[in-house]
């Protein structure tokens, strides 16, 4: 009795509200990919899918068919358990993160104190997914787009790191919650305008999205690190960057856009309950991500390397010490 | 049975020893020496970091910090050397270092 | 059955057993994902103790950028094993006696949980729990031990110098676009504007 009281019931507990982050997770980037082909679709003058279902809302089960039934084919030279691991890690990888996240006051699945780490060494962890796919395919096309991305995505998650800093400069404390609430009264994007940017285009390059996506570039580098994966090892990866995607919208929310706090805390505005507002700035942000996605062409690959290294670097360390100095003179 | 110290410290030496056997074993490959030193600085921040917690003291997760700096750097520049020979001699073995021998 | 210990014998196992896949594997690119395995088991036994700041800090650094380092290093390079195995079967006997004497050595010294480890003086920087890990962490570091936080920042800087200098190639091969030439270059200079008589040519 005392194992069952315990153990049992607050596992139960505690896969119950993991289920509820992650079931709404997976049909969000289900209808990701949905929304993605519509918004594009409607930029380029165009309808996106709209025949299967009502307005095409039944389109992502479609797809989600069509990737079950194919046939998985391994390539004979590759290296059978890391091929099949790689897609299971980058899965795995991108729904640990969501641990973290609070979605409303005290809603948070693991209120941890070093919050803002554990994001950052997961995305650093990201890397693995991709390196080793493009190693165990055994294809010259999937080991360069493996490669490439995986500078790419090193070279900017340092720049991240950076404007991560100066906004934990301003909080005082690496609890996401505190990162929110901290903004009370101001939302970091104001003061921090540059900042944003900086990070924003960094998780453009950190999720491998146009303009930055020339390792997996379809008309570059035959789709990159995933060539040589079929139905459901595709299903993962395609999953596991939507993930991704939305996991940097939400990062981008807390830490500049004010998590689950309205603009202002007058009347109208505090109707609408928090948990909202927070979707309500993902989606804001994922928009964005699709628009530049149907606006920019891609960067040459030395060019984005340049821009990581010798523009956003520079930039955000400078941007640290100005932070830093400013605290300690105006504010201590 | 409840777990202390002695658990953690067993534990980094185990680990320590077998960075000395990845020696001993590999003693050709220069990329496997240079991972079980990696494996040997690992085991001693764990006993830094355990002591730290026995006696309630910082200075142990603070040198561990500084360890761990320091091995970074070390892995970084070992491996840059490794790469030049690799490109100027075609080969890694330790066996092949011997350019300046008398 | 309580849950602690069981989570440090799991954690405590899987680094081990990776370790020694490390040192024991005959293609390197598996030897370092178990040392990646190891490195990430090892982190999970500092949140145990609780140096959560540090077990974060090994997953960024250790895991997100030595192994990766390690990784390309080992993809790039082509690496005959036939040769670098030999001698891997005649130093296994008397290399597992040294060792497992040192082994016993160390266990002798720090024995099996009987005795209790004393220590007299008083801890310099002792923690205090009313603040998170990060922050006694940071107090500590940035006030009493800064010429040694110095001097690390003066040891990576020389490192990360140092390998770019050794393993840079400037290749003349290649052509390369220099944003900033092709910035501060004049019409004047590049296009001419010729009046070509018809049936001459230029």
């Amino acid at each position: 009795m005392e194992f069952i009281d315990a153990y049992v019931i607050p596992g139960a507990i505690l896969f119950a509200q993991m289920l509820s982050i992650l079931l709404p997770l997976l049909i969000a980037i289900a209808y990701l990919t949905f929304f993605e082909r519509k918004v594009i679709g409607a930029i380029q003058l165009r309808k996106g899918p709209s025949l299967v279902g009502p307005f095409g809302l039944f389109q992502p089960f479609a797809d989600v068919l069509k990737l079950m039934s194919k046939e998985t084919i391994i390539p004979s030279g590759a290296n059978k358990i890391i091929f099949i691991l790689a897609p299971i890690i980058t899965f795995i990888l991108s729904l640990v993160s969501w641990a973290v996240i609070p979605f409303d006051e005290g809603i948070v699945l693991a209120n941890i104190n070093v919050g803002v780490l554990y994001l950052l060494a997961i995305s650093s962890l990201n890397v693995y997914g991709v390196i080793i796919s493009g190693w165990a395919s055994n294809s010259k096309y999937a080991f360069l787009g493996a490669l490439r991305s995986t500078a790419q995505m090193i070279s900017y998650e340092i720049s991240i790191g950076l404007v991560i800093i100066s906004v934990l400069l301003c909080v005082g404390s690496m609890n996401l919650t505190e990162i929110v609430e901290a903004q009370k009264t101001v939302w970091f994007i104001i003061p921090m305008l540059p900042m944003f940017l900086i990070f924003f285009i960094s998780a453009l390059a950190e999720t491998n999205r146009a303009p930055f996506d020339l390792p997996e570039g379809e008309s570059e580098l035959v789709a990159g690190y995933f060539v040589e994966y079929s139905s459901i090892g595709f299903a993962f990866f395609f999953i596991g960057e939507y993930a991704n995607m939305i996991l940097m919208s939400a990062m981008t929310s807390i830490l500049f856009l004010g998590g689950w706090l309205p603009p202002l805390n007058i009347f109208p505005f505090k109707w609408i309950p928090n948990l909202l507002w927070f979707v309500i700035k993902v989606s804001l942000v994922l928009f964005v991500f699709l628009w530049v996605r149907a606006t920019f062409p891609r960067y040459r690959y030395d060019q984005l390397m340049r821009l990581g290294w010798k523009v956003f670097l520079p930039l955000s360390m400078l941007w640290v010490v100005i932070t830093a100095s400013i605290k300690i003179m105006f504010f201590d | 049975m409840a777990i202390t110290i002695n658990h953690y410290l067993i534990v980094a030496a185990i680990l320590f020893t077998l960075g000395i056997f990845g020696i001993f074993l590999n003693r050709k490959n220069v990329i496997i020496i240079l991972m079980s030193i990696e494996l040997m600085l690992l085991a001693v921040n764990i006993n830094f970091i355990a002591f730290s917690t026995q006696f309630g003291d910082l200075v142990g997760q603070v040198f561990a910090l500084l360890v761990l700096t320091v091995a970074a750097a070390e892995a970084a520049v070992g491996l840059a050397i490794l790469v030049v020979f690799f490109r100027n001699r075609g080969s890694i073995s330790v066996d092949d270092i011997n350019l300046m021998k008398g | 059955m309580a849950i602690l210990p069981l989570v440090f014998y799991i954690l405590a196992i899987v680094t081990i057993t990776s370790a020694v896949m490390v040192v024991t594997s005959r293609n390197p690119v598996y030897a370092v994902l178990f040392l990646i395995l190891t490195f990430f088991n090892a982190a999970g036994l500092f949140l145990l103790m609780n140096a959560e700041f540090l077990a974060m800090i090994l997953l960024i650094i250790y895991i997100g950028a030595v192994a990766v380092l390690f990784l390309f290093v080992v993809m790039m390079l082509n690496i005959n094993l036939v040769v670098l195995r030999q001698g891997f079967t005649s130093y296994l006997p008397i290399g597992g006696m040294i060792v497992l004497a040192l082994l016993a050595e160390i266990i002798m010294v720090i024995g099996l949980g009987g005795t209790e480890l004393k220590v007299t003086a008083a801890a310099t920087s002792p923690i205090s729990y009313q603040i998170t890990n990060a922050e006694a962490i940071g107090r500590v570091i940035y006030t009493d031990y800064v010429l040694a936080f110095h001097t690390a920042g003066i040891v990576l800087l020389v490192s990360m110098i140092g390998a770019i200098v050794l393993a840079l190639r400037q290749r003349t091969d290649v052509k390369r676009q220099s944003i900033n030439k092709q910035n501060i270059r004049l019409p004047e200079e590049v296009v001419e504007l010729v009046k070509v008589t018809r049936g001459r040519g230029v």
